[in-house]
């Protein structure tokens, strides 16, 4: 009775090791190299989004330069920063958990996923505006004629990249909230903290996919 | 006592100047944007987009600081789109384009 009460109090701090390894930390390992293989197949997710640009792209240079003239800089600036800032903050986060700092860790968690619905709004705005200036390819799409081909094509490029990215990033606020919430349980510390890495990996390359975004959309054909 | 004292905990400086650093490459993208330098403008936005993301992984998702084979496999999606994209570029930049004749 004793010694199962012990374990009992021993699991709930300790990382549950699955019979297959042989302590917790190869677990961990172990679930951070599924995790990579999980983002590598994420980074070809975009990567054909990607490598569909760069071919119309090498097509249609000068429509190109145009049609990215018609996103909003400052909008596309503001919310790679607000990005940026927020993957600092679940790093920061992470390591708040591995110190059992857990208040710390709930209110940069929380941070976090404020910042990404920050995004998400400012993207509904910019969706709001592209609305108006009839930049949707398909259902209200009028350009003057010589670039308008490219320039479609473009924006059919713009609406499934940054439409696919805000799903990840709305997944991602999903996740982050009930790991907050997780965390606030206690469920998590310094000997057990491997969902919130996998979580900040995760969030890490949502942040990652709209720095190369954010150049190959908001920024071609400025200087022009 | 923390029985994983392998997995040390970096400083939060250290976290703090790379998200310094990262806001002035943006600041540095975002401006060099502007100027007019031809063909040489996409290449240093993409080199600063190269930096920003070797920064993130490397401290940010500690890339670098666990097995050696989990590094490698970080940079597996990286290299396969290296090729997807190298390859349909020879395809692209060396061929005519033929319209079908109907």
């Amino acid at each position: 009775m004793n010694v199962l009460s012990q374990n009992v109090a021993l699991a709930a701090s300790a990382p549950m090791v699955s019979e297959q390894y042989d302590d917790a930390r190869q677990q961990r390992e172990a679930a951070t190299l599924g995790m990579w293989v999980f983002l590598a197949t994420e980074i070809l997710f975009f990567g054909v989004l990607f490598a569909s640009y760069t071919i119309l792209r090498v097509l249609y240079p000068q429509g190109f330069a145009v049609a990215s003239r018609h996103t909003d800089m400052l909008f596309g600036t503001i919310e790679t920063g607000v990005l940026l800032s927020s993957s600092c903050l679940i790093a920061l986060a992470v390591r708040a958990v591995k110190l059992d700092q857990h208040r710390v860790a709930v209110w940069l968690l929380s941070a976090t996923a404020m910042l990404g619905v920050t995004f998400l709004v400012m993207h509904g705005f910019e969706y709001y505006k592209e609305y108006t200036e009839h930049l949707i390819p398909g259902i209200d799409f009028k350009q003057p004629a010589p670039r308008a081909h490219a320039v479609e094509l473009f924006f059919c490029l713009y609406y499934c990249i940054t439409g696919f990215h805000s799903l990840h990033v709305t997944i991602g606020v999903i996740v982050i909230v009930v790991l907050a919430v997780r965390v606030k349980n206690a469920t998590f510390g310094s000997q057990r903290y491997t969902y919130p890495e996998l979580t900040a990996l995760y969030w890490h390359l949502v942040d990652i996919v709209w720095i190369f975004v954010y150049p190959l959309l908001y920024l071609v054909g400025r200087s022009g | 006592m923390n029985a994983h004292a392998t997995d040390k905990v970096a400083p939060v400086s250290r976290y703090l100047w790379v998200l310094a650093a990262l806001l002035a490459l943006l600041a540095l993208t975002a401006g060099t944007a502007l100027l007019k330098l031809g063909a040489f403008n996409t290449p240093l936005n993409l080199g600063i987009s190269v930096a920003k993301t070797a920064l993130v992984m490397s401290i940010f998702m500690h890339s670098t600081e666990g097995r050696r084979l989990t590094f490698m496999v970080s940079l597996l999606g990286f290299i396969w789109l290296a090729i997807l994209i190298g390859f349909a570029l020879t395809d692209f930049t060396t061929r005519a384009l033929v319209p079908a004749p109907w």
